[in-house]
């Protein structure tokens, strides 16, 4: 592209010109009949490569020498759970009214089966017959049948059994719509295939 | 001077042509393959050596080393002689160099389906194929070498600068990455373990990227590009400056495969920068390519070389844009674990590597057969099917990726995760990976409409087996009296000899640190080694290639510590050899899979359940059974052998444990066995599916133990 300002003017006689496209063919460079031409590099790309090294030297300076806390991922990370953390503060402020009671309407019960489906499924199946977590659907209770019962199991987990805490992946509601939705809908139910009774039984 | 008359022999070039289009035909319908299987698990039902986790390392084996390896044999057999005045150096290395190459090539087809890999990307074969590889490479690196020492044209070209940087890199490259201990024929350990093993992977897996799917076509390019547009090269300042730049800083650049990973921030940081440096001196390649196009542009309307050339050159310049693109962290964010991973690994290869080798070989046939090329419309439906045939495979992939990285980040406004299962993720972008079945048949459509254009052409001409020549012999009394690089030109030994120094350095400078300086891996007093049962099951899982969906690191980011849990810790990896961090979570997370408090725990009979039937557990899951898991006795007759493998290379068993390790291997084997027979399961300690579970419920639960003293320590 920037033949003209060339500086090998010495040796000017020396060059054939490219018919096509008037640029100079540099003499003896000839391998298997294939020609080079004396073309600089593009500007554009000597800048694009000048930029690079640039971008380079700066990121580096700014870990190495600034430690900036955007380029620390341990920073990184911390940042971005203080501003979670934050929000949740925030939220549990305002939710302080909450009250552990059964939730009857169609619209939380119709949640409560959402999360059932998604989340409680996996063990205990979409309709409740149980397959590695117990059948939810009989009058049998390894734990307890009361609202309490199920949503301390729900909130801390039994750990030893496989059963996981929810508490930090569910919200209260969302728990209590899930506790609801088995108390009302599930139980007494009859699912495909029930899995054999556990714990003991409550009239 | 006299005029010295040669042949240049092709036969050579044919059989690698030959071996490019077969080899190719077969690593592309594995691929295609193992698409289908992604939206159709149950395709190969109970079929061990066709799952997903065991064709998947068949496939990327097959296209980069059976594929793009023949394809650069063939051109660089073709053009080295023509480009230096002289045959090629022994025709006996050469032979032996093609059968050699094929014969690791059905290795790799027989040992990779039955699970003999040693897991770390485009290095799984085992260890007497490791050897075979670098024995063949460093024959083919004598005879490049030599043919450059007898050449008779004085200085040697710009393809050949790329031949001589791909040999001495490939070789370093393979051999420091595979130094492995054995255990059997079939089975070793690497050396390196965690982290230092990721990054010394990744060195290796990034440069193999440049140095075998790059540096080698670049030469290609250089030779058939001019060749076939009648040009001369656009800018001969612009090959060497792009030439040296690309080889000295492309080594620098694997840590960007693992960005946000337990390697610490400096090596990252270089990792990035070097990737940014990448973007001049890869499309400086691009530009020489194009740029020597000019005043020909209306050949490359009606030539369907030249327009595989071009689309092949610019598929380069975008993946080569998009690369630097993705080891931008907050980029590789999103990026990593997903499918654009896919996507742009693809624009390099079907665009790149496959548009280059394709147009090659309709320019090349011809002249071997002397005659015209059978179908020049063939040959232009070929162009068409690939061109569309990549952009279905890419486009759809570009999506999915967006969408499921979204929603993997996604929070309510509860705080929650708004997806927490999984598998919701998945579903979602099945239709995508449909398309990109529909992407990758029409791609394999055009390869087979090439095979049958070769076809014909080889039956129209007549080979020519050899072709004559003639040039004045090179004076090597006469001193090399040029300036500068022109100077290097006429000393091709000392020019590998420089490039061997130019490749050498970043690698060097990443590495070492990694190795000597405690820092970079903080230690964990309470991470200690797997039990032998835990081994065992490792073992099954790096067989099966659970690493190829399963990824087993947690990034610090908030929606992967709340779907996953903690982040994982370079101390924790320690004694993993090799590392199975992945690359890719077509499923979830396994780092801390064991971990009884988190989201994902998931109790024995779950996992033995799941095992036999991943659908049973999660109804829309695209894992495939594992029902040979189940059925089948696990094999202790090596067990003590791994542990004395292991403790050779430091893991703190106590001593004479490799004596007691089957004992102590059946004892956890009852109590697991016993546990799930108390659930109602009916399973036999041998199994196994016994030993995998004891491997996922150790996963990431070494740093919640309470106690630092050996859990050997009474046993």
């Amino acid at each position: 592209m920037t033949t003209e300002n060339h500086n090998n003017n010495t040796e000017k006689d020396t060059y054939e010109i490219d018919t096509l496209t008037n640029d100079k063919l540099i003499s003896e460079h000839s391998y298997d009949g294939i020609q080079e031409l004396n073309n600089d590099m593009p500007t554009w790309w000597k800048w694009l490569f000048i930029l690079s090294i640039v971008f380079a030297i700066v990121y580096l300076v700014r870990l190495w020498v600034f430690r900036a806390d955007d380029l620390m991922q341990s920073k990184e990370f911390q940042s971005e759970m203080a501003a979670a953390d934050l929000r949740k503060s925030e939220k549990d402020a305002g939710s302080a009214a909450f009250e552990l009671m059964l939730l009857e309407d169609g619209a939380s019960l119709a949640k409560g089966k959402e999360t059932w489906d998604k989340i409680c499924a996996v063990c205990h199946l979409i309709d409740g017959g149980g397959l590695v977590g117990p059948n939810m659907t009989d009058n049998y209770w390894i734990h307890g049948n009361k609202l309490e019962d199920l949503w301390r199991v729900v909130e801390e987990g039994v750990l030893e059994k496989g059963m996981i805490a929810y508490k930090d992946q569910l919200s209260q509601q969302q728990r209590l719509e899930v506790v609801s939705y088995i108390l009302v809908d599930l139980v007494g139910s009859t699912p495909a295939n029930p899995k054999e009774p556990q714990g003991e039984l409550y009239e | 001077m006299e005029l010295q008359k040669f042949t240049y022999d092709n036969r050579l070039s044919r059989l690698f042509l030959q071996a490019t289009v077969f080899w190719g035909l077969i690593g592309m319908l594995v691929g295609l393959t193992i698409a289908i299987e992604l939206v159709w698990p149950l395709m190969t039902n109970g079929v061990s050596w066709l799952s997903f986790g065991r064709l998947r390392p068949l496939h990327t084996n097959a296209v980069i080393f059976a594929f793009v390896g023949n394809g650069m044999f063939t051109g660089i057999y073709y053009s080295t002689p023509r480009l230096l005045k002289t045959p090629m150096y022994s025709k006996m290395l050469g032979n032996i160099h093609f059968w050699g190459w094929q014969l690791i090539i059905v290795a790799a087809v027989f040992t990779l389906p039955l699970g003999i890999t040693v897991s770390k990307e485009y290095a799984e074969l085992e260890w007497p194929i490791d050897i075979a590889i670098a024995i063949i490479w460093v024959i083919f690196g004598i005879n490049l070498i030599m043919t450059t020492v007898k050449r008779r044209v004085k200085h040697i070209y710009v393809a050949i600068w790329f031949y001589i940087a791909t040999f001495v890199t490939v070789a370093v490259l393979h051999i420091v990455n595979s130094i492995n201990i054995p255990v059997s024929l079939a089975k070793s350990y690497p050396v390196y373990a965690g982290i230092q093993d990721a990054l010394v992977q990744w060195w290796y897996g990034h440069n193999a990227v440049a140095f075998f799917l790059t540096t080698p076509y670049l030469g290609l390019m250089y030779y058939f590009i001019p060749k076939a547009a009648n040009r001369p090269i656009y800018s001969y300042k612009l090959s060497i400056i792009h030439f040296w730049a690309l080889i000295f800083l492309y080594i620098w650049a694997g840590p960007h495969h693992l960005l946000y990973s337990a390697l610490p921030d400096w090596v990252q940081a270089l990792g990035v920068v070097f990737s940014i440096m990448l973007i001049a001196p890869s499309w400086g390649g691009m530009i020489n390519g194009l740029l020597t196009l000019r005043g020909a542009w209306d050949k490359v309307r009606e030539d369907p070389v030249l327009k595989m050339f071009v689309v092949g050159v610019t598929a380069y310049g975008m993946s080569t844009f998009e690369g630097p693109l993705l080891s931008l962290k907050s980029v590789n964010a999103i990026s990593h674990f997903t499918d654009w991973t896919i996507a742009h690994v693809h624009i390099g290869t079907l665009g790149w590597n496959g548009m280059l080798t394709f147009g090659m070989i309709y320019w090349m046939l011809p002249r071997l057969y002397k005659t015209k090329l059978f179908s020049i419309k063939l040959a232009n439906a070929h162009f068409w099917l690939a061109t569309t045939g990549m952009l279905f495979f890419a486009v759809p992939l570009y999506f999915a990726a967006f969408t499921q990285s979204l929603m993997w980040k996604e929070f309510t406004e509860e705080g929650f995760l708004k997806y927490p299962n999984f598998i919701e993720t998945v579903t979602q972008i099945l239709p995508m990976y449909w398309l990109r079945v529909l992407g990758g048949t029409l791609y394999v459509t055009g390869v087979i409409l090439m095979i049958y254009n070769v076809w014909k052409t080889m039956k129209m001409g007549a080979f020519v087996a050899t072709e004559q020549d003639e040039a004045p012999a090179l004076d090597k009394r006469k001193p090399n009296t040029d300036k500068g690089h022109r100077f290097l030109e006429g000393k091709p030994v000392l020019f590998t000899g420089l490039a061997l120094i130019a490749i050498l350095i970043g690698g060097m400078v990443e590495i070492i640190p990694m190795f000597m300086v405690k820092s970079n891996v903080p230690t964990i007093a309470s991470v200690q080694p797997y039990t032998p049962l835990e081994l065992e099951g490792r073992d099954i899982y790096v067989r099966e290639g659970c690493y190829t969906c399963h990824s087993q690191m947690i990034r610090p980011f908030r929606s992967e510590v709340e779907r996953y849990g903690d982040y994982t810790k370079a101390g924790e990896t320690v004694y993993d050899h090799p590392f199975q961090f992945g690359s890719k979570r077509t499923g979830p997370d396994l780092a801390r899979e064991g971990v009884k408090s988190s989201r994902n725990y998931k109790p024995d009979s779950w996992h033995y359940n799941h095992f036999l039937s991943p659908q049973k557990m999660v109804a829309e899951s695209i894992m495939p059974p594992y029902s040979w898991i189940v059925e089948d006795d696990l094999d202790v007759s090596t067990t003590a052998a791994k542990i004395r493998v292991m403790m050779k290379m430091g893991v703190p068993y106590p001593e004479g444990f490799d004596e007691r390790a089957v004992d102590h291997l059946k004892k956890q084997a009852n109590q697991i066995a016993q546990g799930l027979r108390d659930g109602g399961i009916d399973v036999e300690d041998q199994k196994e599916v016994i030993a995998l579970i004891a491997y996922i419920q150790r996963l990431g639960t070494d740093i919640y133990r309470d106690s630092n003293e050996s859990i050997f320590s009474d046993k």
